[in-house]
């Protein structure tokens, strides 16, 4: 009788199709304008154009650095693989740990603005007015997406690709029609002109336009279990990168040159510009694109209707994916022995990092309390005016959103970098434009310029939300202190390096990955430039 | 699909086009068309690029 061979651990299923993947970015990148919107332009008011503008050059050159890296080692790492594999064990545990908290932060964030959006047609659920209620319905988005998340991903990816969609053209549609219908150019020039912020909101609102652009991670995350990873994910992250870029620069600079349909009175009954409805209005700013589609001539009456629905709707899908991408980060950080082996148990029915679900949304709901706090006890809020400025729950979330987002994606301009010196064999299906070429112990190596431009913007917007944001400075270093301690401590504890990193094969991983992901040609091509490499040392030495 | 992807590419060209337009007829404005006049030619380039895209998978199949 044949010995029982031990049953092989189970994995993550590759069900992501092409549109499944450019929908998972797409529904976390797409909805961050619906927050980011508001959140700009009551800060950078007449800048808020120029500060998208700013952000969005940075979110270019980080869109194009993930996809030379996600095509490369197409791995549900993310960032967090790429730092680790760039730069070492410690800095990819800083990246990942700074993405986990984006995730968390995504959960709670985007669930919080869904039920603002829901409140533009169901005004009970607003914030101001019942802190209850609508703190309640954020914890039942939460707890139903953990739910749904645990049953597994194809469910999640198809309800995804509708919704984005249906958003891509809805979006279009209120651009297109608010360009030709409702935007004066006299408008746009006023609004810069005598509404441009002092440095320090100008500062401010670019910071928090960064918000708009997160979420690239997410087809990295989806790279492990996307079909053909290397030729997929070019096509889609460069899709996604230009419609996100546009869709951005467009609602920024319709909201500052928008004619209203009904006109906008202040308190006083003079006249206001569309986009002064938003500095000192935490309501407003969780709902700006459904009010600036309702104020688009005629389309408006319609677009009152159902543009909350779906902006309710991609939100919601949007915190979707950050269910989905801090249990994958978490899962391969585990298999990298950066966090304990529990987060790498994957159910034995739906194939799903359960118990990374059920700890990171436990996370979400802590950040979620924090956030809402001030709001449901007012005896808080004097506490959080006189230490955290007074900011409101949808600030205090963009806040620590904007410093992870900041953190990883330096890190990942310096993973690119040093992959290129140390990693020159592995075939690179797509590779950012504009390099240096030169010769780096034997091998012949580029330096990508755009990584270089892009880590300086994005370490000048890190340096913004430092310098700018009374939360952001506090919890978002001490999210990474107290990671690096659990790390130390677990690195001590499993008898690892605890400042260097583990000894590593990376030439049979590449292979490996490869592999896994079906790029057989790009294994052997890979295997051919690792002989070659090796024969050519070996002729050197003799 | 196809043709749906081909008309919003056309779309969006036009719109990029009346953004482009309409900036340029405020010129003297100076720095703030500068962000109005991108936006312009970012859709154009899109759509062009898009329309490309389909043109040549049509010639393919």
């Amino acid at each position: 009788m044949a010995a029982k061979r031990p049953a092989p651990a189970p994995e993550l299923r590759r069900s992501v199709t092409p549109w499944g993947s450019f929908a998972w970015g797409y529904s976390d990148v797409g909805a961050d304008i619906f927050v980011g919107l508001g959140l700009v332009l009551a800060w950078a008011a007449g800048a808020s154009n120029v500060a998208f503008l700013f952000a969005g050059v940075v979110y270019v050159c980080i869109g194009l650095a993930y996809t030379e890296l996600a095509a490369t080692y197409p791995v549900a790492g993310g960032g967090q693989y790429f730092v680790m594999r760039g730069l070492g064990d410690i800095f990819g545990f800083i990246a990942g740990w700074a993405v986990l908290l984006d995730f968390t932060i995504d959960v709670t964030l985007f669930a919080w603005s869904s039920v603002d959006y829901t409140s533009q047609l169901a005004p009970v659920l607003t914030n101001s007015l019942h802190p209850w209620l609508h703190f309640l319905a954020v914890l039942g988005l939460v707890l139903g997406l953990c739910l749904l998340n645990v049953i597994g991903v194809r469910e999640s990816t198809a309800f995804n690709g509708f919704v984005s969609a249906l958003d891509v053209i809805s979006e279009t549609l209120i651009l297109c029609l608010g360009f030709l219908f409702a935007f004066q150019p006299q408008l746009l020039i006023h609004a810069m002109h005598f509404n441009w912020p002092a440095p320090y909101q100008l500062m401010l609102g670019t910071s928090l336009a960064i918000v708009s652009f997160v979420g690239l991670e997410s087809i990295s995350q989806a790279a492990q279990e996307t079909q053909r990873p290397a030729s997929v994910i070019p096509r889609t992250s460069v899709a996604l990168i230009l419609t996100i870029l546009i869709f951005a620069l467009a609602y920024s600079n319709l909201a500052l040159g928008l004619h209203p349909w009904h006109p906008i009175v202040d308190a006083s009954g003079h006249p206001m510009q569309f986009w002064q409805i938003f500095p000192h209005n935490a309501d407003n700013q969780g709902k700006a694109v459904a009010l600036l589609a309702a104020q688009v001539p005629y389309y408006g009456a319609l677009a009152a209707l159902y543009v909350p629905v779906l902006g309710a709707v991609l939100l919601l899908i949007s915190s979707n994916s950050g269910v989905f991408g801090s249990s994958r980060i978490a899962y391969a950080m585990s298999s990298s022995n950066l966090l304990p082996s529990i987060f790498q148990r994957v159910h034995a029915v739906f194939r799903t990092p359960v118990i990374s679900i059920v700890f990171f949304s436990t996370i979400a709901l802590i950040e979620l309390f924090f956030a809402a706090a001030p709001s449901l006890f007012p005896a808080l809020a004097s506490l959080y005016a006189q230490f955290f400025h007074g900011e409101n729950g949808l600030e205090f979330l963009a806040d620590l959103y904007a410093f992870g987002a900041a953190t990883s994606y330096s890190f990942v301009f310096l993973g690119l970098i040093a992959l290129r010196f140390s990693d020159p064999l592995s075939p690179r299906k797509f590779k950012i434009p504009l390099n240096i070429r030169m010769r780096f112990r034997g091998e012949r190596v580029e330096l990508p310029v755009i990584a270089v431009i892009g880590f300086i913007g994005i370490f000048s917007i890190l340096l913004f939300t430092l310098r700018t944001h009374a939360l952001g400075r506090i919890f978002g270093p001490s999210w990474l202190l107290l990671g690096l301690i659990l790390y130390l401590v677990y690195r001590r504890h499993r008898r690892m390096p605890l400042l260097r990193s583990q000894p590593r094969d990376w030439r049979t991983d590449q292979a490996n990955i490869l592999r896994r992901a079906g790029e057989l040609e790009l294994m052997d091509e890979y295997l051919a430039n690792v002989k070659a490499s090796d024969a050519r040392r070996a002729s050197q030495q003799v | 699909m196809l043709y749906f992807r081909g008309f919003l590419a056309v779309v969006m060209v036009g719109c990029g086009l009346v953004i482009l337009a309409r900036m340029l007829a405020v010129a003297n404005a100076g720095f703030a068309i500068v962000p109005g006049v991108l936006l312009g030619a970012a859709m154009i380039a899109l759509g062009i690029h898009r329309i490309s895209l389909i043109l040549r998978i049509r010639k393919i199949t």
